[in-house]
């Protein structure tokens, strides 16, 4: 049945999925590849020191990847759910409720964790060769509340999607407006780092607000 | 007979519109229950809360004996369920829908579904979104003979199919049930689909159940009534003191000029006496036995 699931949400994400793995890989590899131009025009010592000294981070045209990323997936993969109420197909079946819900949303964040990961590597094993560990992690540290933020747009998405009554839908929209500002509002390299595991924390307790949305829908909320 | 669907108390509210209060009714093992009533007399919103995806102000709807909001996935896969206007996946094919459902359900029957599709002229790769209502119709019923629930809950599984495919459909449905002995709860707008496949039936008014009875009792025992009066002129007392007569026996009473019409269960003999008891002056009255339409546009009004 598990398998089954997976098998339904691949088949109405796969083009945005595939679309999304090369959006985050095309990204990391520019990226990737302005750092390497530089220090051929520039020298490796001067993108140190601008690094080091200017907070230079390179990294960021991938900061609104993720949550653009996050935001689509969660259309994709939920809004044929609430086509014409197709979602009372996939809760009729055999299959506990609950447990559909994060079978469904465990495919996206692994889906969402693919491109991501990936997106990390290229960013990563480029950066390793050029600068020393500590700066390339700084670069990747910094960057992580940006994928984050891709993972909470991916869970809000679905949370709004499913949200079976459009004044709640827009009261959701608004507050995970808000809530996503929260992941961009420190530009300096390496701020989220102590909130980072808080952070990760919240996100996945965003997982409930689907939930949420599913009971509701469960129990015919209307406009 | 067992009951395989009990409403019990049934009361829901859209805001403050009451749709109805303290339903109540049974549907026994093996029949073919159709639902009737004109819109807005809460049809769907009985189909939604038998289904699961609507909970009633007040009231408790169990389907093999278990509360269909707290119902066991295993009691859930022994219901079929099919939705509004044919509902599926439209982003699946034919085959990879099969395959999808197929997985659900230890006795699924994956002949039955491709013996349906054989007849329909669309390649199994084709999408389901690309395909007529009428195609969509035979895919879900596809699925659900492949499925072979013991109870089958249609919502309005008229709605959008040609008068060829629901003849189709019906007669497919109809077959499939009497053989198997399957129990079926239906909606449909189209009275002539029920006539033909449902036993019993269900008539809805405002807010409330008119009667349920075997549609082969209303078919040999309703009559539509019809007379000459001369107190026309007097018609809104003559039509209210007849609605009330006889215990509200005589439906929906309606005078063009000096023509009395109206639909009753009793016999000419008892409607004769009613109508001399309201001293009512007539002449020439006449019964008819009609179809379950006429009976119930009879029982309901028109308007």
């Amino acid at each position: 049945m598990f398998k089954a699931v997976f098998f339904k949400e691949w088949l109405k994400t796969r083009w945005c999925l595939s679309a999304a793995f090369v959006l985050c890989s095309g990204f990391s590899i520019y990226i990737a590849s302005r750092v390497m131009k530089a220090i051929e025009l520039q020298g490796a010592g001067h993108i140190w020191e601008v690094t080091v000294s200017r907070d230079a981070l390179f990294a960021e045209p991938i900061t609104f990847v993720p949550l653009l990323i996050g935001l689509a997936l969660g259309l994709f993969q939920y809004f044929p759910e609430m086509q014409r109420k197709c979602f009372k197909l996939t809760l009729h079946l055999p299959y506990p409720a609950l447990r559909m819900t994060l079978v469904m949303l465990l495919y996206g964040l692994l889906g969402l964790s693919l491109c991501f990961v990936a997106s990390l590597i290229l960013l990563w094993i480029p950066l390793a060769q050029v600068f020393p560990s500590e700066l390339s992690s700084r670069i990747v540290l910094s960057s992580l509340p940006w994928f984050a933020a891709g993972y909470a747009a991916y869970l809000f998405s679905a949370w709004i999607t499913l949200e079976p009554t459009w004044k709640r839908r827009v009261f959701n929209m608004i507050v995970a407006a808000f809530c996503l500002k929260i992941f961009f509002m420190a530009p300096a390299p390496e701020a989220y780092n102590a909130f980072l595991p808080w952070l990760s924390l919240c996100v996945i307790a965003l997982i409930s607000l689907v939930w949420l949305s599913v009971l509701r829908f469960k129990a015919g909320k209307q406009d | 007979m067992e009951a395989i669907i009990e409403c019990r108390n049934l009361t829901h509210f859209y805001g403050k519109r009451l749709i109805y209060e303290n339903l109540n009714f049974k549907v026994p093992e093996g029949r073919i229950l159709g639902l009737l009533g004109k819109n807005g007399t809460g049809k769907t919103t009985t189909i939604n809360i038998l289904s699961g995806y609507l909970e009633p102000r007040k009231g408790e709807c169990l389907i093999f004996g278990e509360n269909i909001r707290s119902m066991n996935p295993a009691t859930r896969a022994r219901i079929g369920l099919l939705i509004e206007g044919h509902v599926q996946y439209q982003f699946m094919t034919i085959r990879q829908i099969e395959r999808f459902y197929s997985a659900f359900y230890p006795q699924w029957r994956k002949d039955a579904y491709y013996e349906l599709m054989a007849k329909l002229k669309v390649a199994p790769g084709q999408r389901i979104a690309n395909m007529s209502c009428g195609q969509r119709s035979q895919v879900a019923l596809g699925l659900i003979l492949a499925q072979n629930p013991d109870l089958l809950v249609l919502d309005d599984f008229s709605l959008g199919l040609d008068p060829g495919y629901r003849r189709l459909f019906v007669e497919y449905l109809r077959e499939y049930a009497k053989a198997e002995g399957k129990t079926v709860f239906l909606t449909s707008h189209i009275i002539q689909d029920m006539e033909r496949l449902v036993d019993d039936c269900i008539i809805m008014d405002y807010g409330r159940i008119l009667l349920q009875c075997p549609v082969a009792q209303i078919l040999s025992n309703f009559r539509i009534y019809r007379c000459q009066t001369d107190e026309y002129r007097n018609g809104e007392a003559l039509l209210q003191s007849l609605s009330q007569a006889g215990g509200g026996k005589l439906y929906h009473p309606s005078l063009i000029r000096q023509n009395l019409e109206f639909g009753s269960f009793l016999s000419d003999a008892e409607v004769g006496r009613i109508l001399r008891q309201e001293q009512i002056g007539y002449s020439q009255l006449r019964s008819e036995r009609v179809g379950l339409e006429d009976a119930f546009l009879s029982m309901t009004g028109k308007y």
